[in-house]
């Protein structure tokens, strides 16, 4: 039962001109799910990081303002009294933890609560069997899927049992399955435990019925707005109203000559098999949507197409085998849309990046005034001479997705390209990806939780189950 | 014996034989460093990489002091040996401790800052992920036109770039999850440090300075 009071907050990076939190108020309620909402860039992630106290120390940068919890101003706390106020679930799945295991992990949050160790056993095993994951207890951490960790994540949470949980986009890579699943518990731990959720999510569905208040984030202003019931509902029915399931695409003309085959392929970890395909084909010039649960190894699969990863069995492009072809040759042909868009750069500011992408593409097919005109279109034109790195995560997409289109590769696979994105700017990339798409002939394998605005551009639809691969669709 | 104590052991012995040219310690140590290795059932492809692995090094300084070197051929054969004793000694600490119980220890007995053993910790449980960084950065830069090399200078920026974001979110992680530095901890697992690991530390520390001392030295 603790409300968080946001009052005349204003927070600015040394480096960048706009203010990117605008002396903002807002009232997160005791005891209810407040859904934090904006475009990517708006400053979703520091606000949070602010409240959840990580912030200033973490970043030397000046904020005005305070953040009340309940009266008390959060970095007023010791850190040994805000670790009962509030605790954090953060965007990527794999830095949160410290330790090897998932029991390790618990041990060690629980350590630093001063649990004493007769009831640290106790405490572990109720926390993992809330959150439902008594079999991942032993597992390693580096071993486990992006869902699973964000559950292991919430269990961490589950046993510091702190009043407000903060969770920054939690849900962003994984399957609607388990994010049914996780809001199902924070809803539960809501009602029942009376704890505060703030989330922050691009991703409307599934909070309808489930959330208390909305708050929205506007980038251009900097300041928040608490929606009223009326303009909330106004807002859950415009993204249903563009949450459009995939149409019914046609399978593929099984004639056509296909441009990945899989032949007897076997990826996995030792103890656990991921895909076992006796015989599969991609087909050229075409779209095609993979989905799949959470954990089943779709990521694994691009990795394995594109050498990251060992495995068993035969995969060729354009009917010869990978393994013999040069790795810088096969490079320039099939591209890999990494989930991290860090791992895609190679300079330090948006122009040299830029550059690069034109110094190495395959055709000129974008110019300097398109490439110009996209930069518009995406909101990064006043963005080109910052560090990559200190882009925001969707502004960090969205370069991402351009240097790869400049690029302009036969075959690029795309893991999550929507992730982090808002609707507008899902817009523009789904048009450029088709544009690719029609004048480029270019294959796009695409793997995709976000099926917002997806549906003009998928060709065939690819479910992954039991370790196959198969066609969905209706017969051509 | 415990970790903590066990590295100190090893730290020490390896200083030792820095600064000492006799190649019966050398063997002696190496023999004994393979006998506890045996006791302890070490897996015979790492006893094979431990052989073979510093051969390359260790047979190049022989060479050049054979023929290039003032120290005649024994003193070329202490240098062999030395890097192999360094090795064997290295190994009889990283084959049979486990690096928790080595964070654990350092924590509790020998009252490390927490943040220290946690540190040490958490790099080396980062071990396989910079090896698949390595992978992903090299296959990033060839997607990107820019093929990187064990020389090129990015392949450094980009690996240093991932490890200061990863020890950055690392201590965002470790604080969010109530790790606060200097703050007391209770411990699950107690790690003791009893008479009997002094006993052996100080008998083992003895019997080198014995051996140091009484070895003969080859003409």
């Amino acid at each position: 039962m603790t409300q968080v009071v946001v009052s005349d907050f204003t927070f600015k990076y040394q480096h960048q001109e706009t203010t990117v939190l605008n002396h903002i108020n807002t009232t997160f309620a005791s005891a209810a799910f407040n859904l934090l909402v904006g475009p990517s860039g708006s400053g979703k992630t520091t606000l949070l990081k602010f409240i959840a106290g990580l912030y200033p120390q973490f970043s030397h940068n000046a904020a005005t303002g305070s953040i009340l919890f309940d009266h008390l101003a959060i970095d007023s706390l010791s850190e040994q009294q805000r670790c009962q106020q509030v605790a954090m679930v953060f965007q990527n799945p794999n830095q949160q933890f410290a330790m090897d295991t998932v029991q390790n992990e618990l041990v060690f949050v629980l350590e630093n609560l001063q649990t004493p160790p007769a009831q640290i056993n106790q405490q572990l095993n109720a926390a993992l069997s809330f959150c439902d994951i008594t079999d991942l207890k032993k597992r390693e951490l580096n071993t486990l899927s992006g869902g699973e960790k964000q559950r292991v994540a919430l269990a961490c949470i589950v046993a510091m049992n702190p009043a407000v949980i903060v969770l920054d986009e939690p849900f962003a890579s994984i399957d609607p399955t388990s994010r049914q699943i996780l809001i199902k518990q924070l809803k539960e731990l809501q009602l029942n435990q009376q704890k505060t959720i703030i989330l922050a999510d691009h991703d409307l569905s599934d909070y309808e019925n489930i959330v208390d208040n909305v708050h929205q984030l506007d980038s251009t202003t900097g300041k928040i707005q608490r929606l009223t019931p009326k303009a909330s509902q106004e807002l859950f029915a415009t993204f249903n109203q563009q949450q459009h399931d995939l149409p019914a695409v046609s399978l593929p003309d099984t004639t056509q000559q296909p441009i990945v085959t899989l032949n007897d392929v076997y990826v996995g970890h030792p103890k656990r098999q991921l895909l076992h395909q006796d015989h599969f084909n991609f087909y050229p010039g075409k779209t095609t949507l993979i989905t799949g649960h959470n954990g089943i190894g779709k990521s694994t699969l691009f990795n394995a197409i594109t050498k990251l990863i060992k495995y068993q069995g035969e995969i060729s492009y354009q009917q010869q085998n990978i393994q013999k072809l040069r790795n810088l040759k096969y490079a320039q042909q099939v591209k890999l849309l990494f989930q991290d868009a860090e791992n895609q750069f190679l300079e330090i500011t948006v122009q040299e990046e830029l550059a690069l992408a034109k110094k190495h593409r395959n055709n000129a097919f974008y110019d300097d005034q398109t490439i110009q005109q996209i930069l518009t279109q995406l909101n990064l034109a006043n963005h080109l001479n910052q560090v990559v790195y200190s882009l925001s995560e969707g502004q960090k997409k969205k370069l991402q997705i351009m240097i790869m289109l400049i690029m302009a590769p036969p075959v690029l696979l795309l893991d999550e390209p929507l992730k982090g994105l808002d609707l507008q700017s899902i817009k523009v990339v789904v048009n450029l990806l088709q544009t690719a798409k029609e004048q480029l002939n270019q294959t796009q394998l695409l793997i995709s939780h976000q099926l917002v605005g997806l549906a003009p551009l998928v060709d065939y639809h690819v479910n992954f189950a039991d370790q196959h691969l198969s066609y969905e669709g209706v017969s051509a | 014996m415990n970790p903590g104590l066990k590295l100190l052991l090893t730290i020490l012995i390896a200083l030792e034989i820095s600064f000492t040219t006799n190649l019966v310690v050398n063997l002696v140590l190496i023999g004994a460093s393979l006998i506890y290795l045996l006791a302890k059932k070490i897996k015979w492809l790492s006893l094979l990489k431990l052989i073979l692995v510093p051969f390359i090094p260790a047979f190049g300084l022989l060479v050049s002091q054979l023929f290039y070197g003032h120290g005649g051929p024994i003193y070329a054969w202490i240098l062999f040996s030395r890097i192999y004793a360094y090795v064997f000694i290295g190994a009889t600490f990283t084959i049979t401790s486990d690096i928790t119980e080595l964070a654990l220890t350092l924590e509790q007995n020998f009252h490390l800052p927490a943040k220290f053993a946690y540190g040490v910790l958490a790099a080396f449980n980062l071990i396989p992920k910079i090896q698949a960084e390595i992978k992903i950065i090299k296959t990033a830069g060839m997607m990107r036109g820019v093929p990187l090399h064990f020389w090129s200078p990015k392949l450094y920026f980009k690996a240093i770039l991932a490890a200061i974001s990863w020890s950055q979110n690392l201590a965002e992680a470790m604080t969010s999850h109530g790790f606060v530095e200097g703050q007391a901890r209770t411990f699950y697992q107690p790690m003791s440090l009893t008479l009997k690991d002094w006993l052996s530390f100080g008998s083992i520390l003895v019997l080198v300075q014995l051996l140091i001392i009484f070895a003969p030295t080859l003409p």
